[in-house]
């Protein structure tokens, strides 16, 4: 058997009612790309800094009147931590995807559209690298199309 | 007095501990541990699970820090902008320096101890604080 990574496993559950802070749980952990094994339980491959955003995640459950568990595991087989990266890197995929058909958009929009568009992106490109841990071949595409549009915008400067 | 909190410092700790030697307690002394278990009895924690002093609500610790104590500094809530966007990113506030500064302190967890962290960053968190000081009175970028 190959040796498998650890992951930071985090258990919770929120009460139905109010439904505020399970609409704030989610956005966090969608911002955090964790990959959501079951209900109430998600994973992200452990280090100091995943392992610290899904403390104080729990803390925000408890403060909400929830339960929450904290675990380091790792998964028994090669093949299900495969599995598992393989879902996040699909998911990080298709957000890169979204972002290179925007960075195009934005090449064809007027120039102050074009610069407002950049500075989003730019925005938005980073925070999907900051929860890609997997990284997927439509990151380099991505990163290509915010050149592009990068180049686009600086060649517009100089011409003004 | 004694201040403790994880050991592992990144932006959010490294303010904190500047925040609290410059603004609370000049004398402070700062405790680094694995465990909360292990937070010595006479050490305020800080930036730590279940504590006072932590993430509350959408805040981070500093931000935390500055409302339990009061500190109603506008240079220093503006510092606290930078520090949360470093740290959680969730685009609350606009802090262009936010990603540089997040950078360079996940650079030095990498290059030497916590205490080094803390004492060069000391002098960056005090280098915001006059830039931001001198722009809130002049109403315009300084020099």
């Amino acid at each position: 058997m190959g040796a498998t990574g650890e992951w930071v496993l985090l258990s919770y559950r929120l009460p139905r009612e109010p439904s505020g802070p399970r609409t704030t749980l989610w956005r966090r952990l969608r911002r955090l790309g964790v990959a959501q094994l079951a209900d109430g339980l998600v994973a992200l491959p452990a280090d100091a800094r995943t392992r610290e955003s899904l403390e104080w995640l729990a803390d925000d459950v408890l403060a909400a009147g929830g339960t929450a568990g904290l675990w380091v595991a790792r998964p028994a087989t090669t093949a299900q931590e495969r599995e598992l990266a393989a879902g996040m890197a699909a998911a990080r995929a298709a957000e890169y995807r979204a972002l290179a058909e925007e960075c195009a958009a934005a090449v064809a929009a007027g120039p102050a559209e074009r610069s407002r568009a950049l500075r989003r992106l730019r925005t938005e490109h980073r925070a999907i690298g900051r929860r890609d841990f997997f990284p997927p071949a439509e990151r380099e595409d991505a990163a290509r199309a915010l050149r592009a549009l990068g180049g686009t915008a600086a060649a517009e400067e100089v011409a003004r | 007095m004694r201040w403790a909190t994880r050991a592992g410092v990144h932006i959010d700790r490294a303010a904190c501990a500047w925040l609290i030697r410059r603004f609370l307690d000049p004398e402070a002394e700062f405790v680094f541990v694995a465990d909360p278990a292990d937070v010595p009895a006479d050490a305020t924690p800080f930036d730590m699970r279940g504590v006072e002093l932590g993430h509350v609500g959408g805040d981070c610790s500093f931000e935390t820090i500055l409302r339990r104590h009061e500190l109603t500094d506008p240079v220093l809530w503006r510092v606290a902008e930078a520090v949360h966007e470093a740290d959680l990113d969730d685009g609350r506030f606009d802090a262009p320096e936010a990603p540089g500064l997040d950078v360079l302190l996940r650079g030095l967890s990498m290059t030497g101890t916590d205490e080094h962290t803390l004492a060069v960053s000391g002098p960056l968190f005090d280098a915001l604080y006059e830039y931001h000081r001198r722009r809130l009175l002049l109403g315009r970028e300084p020099a």
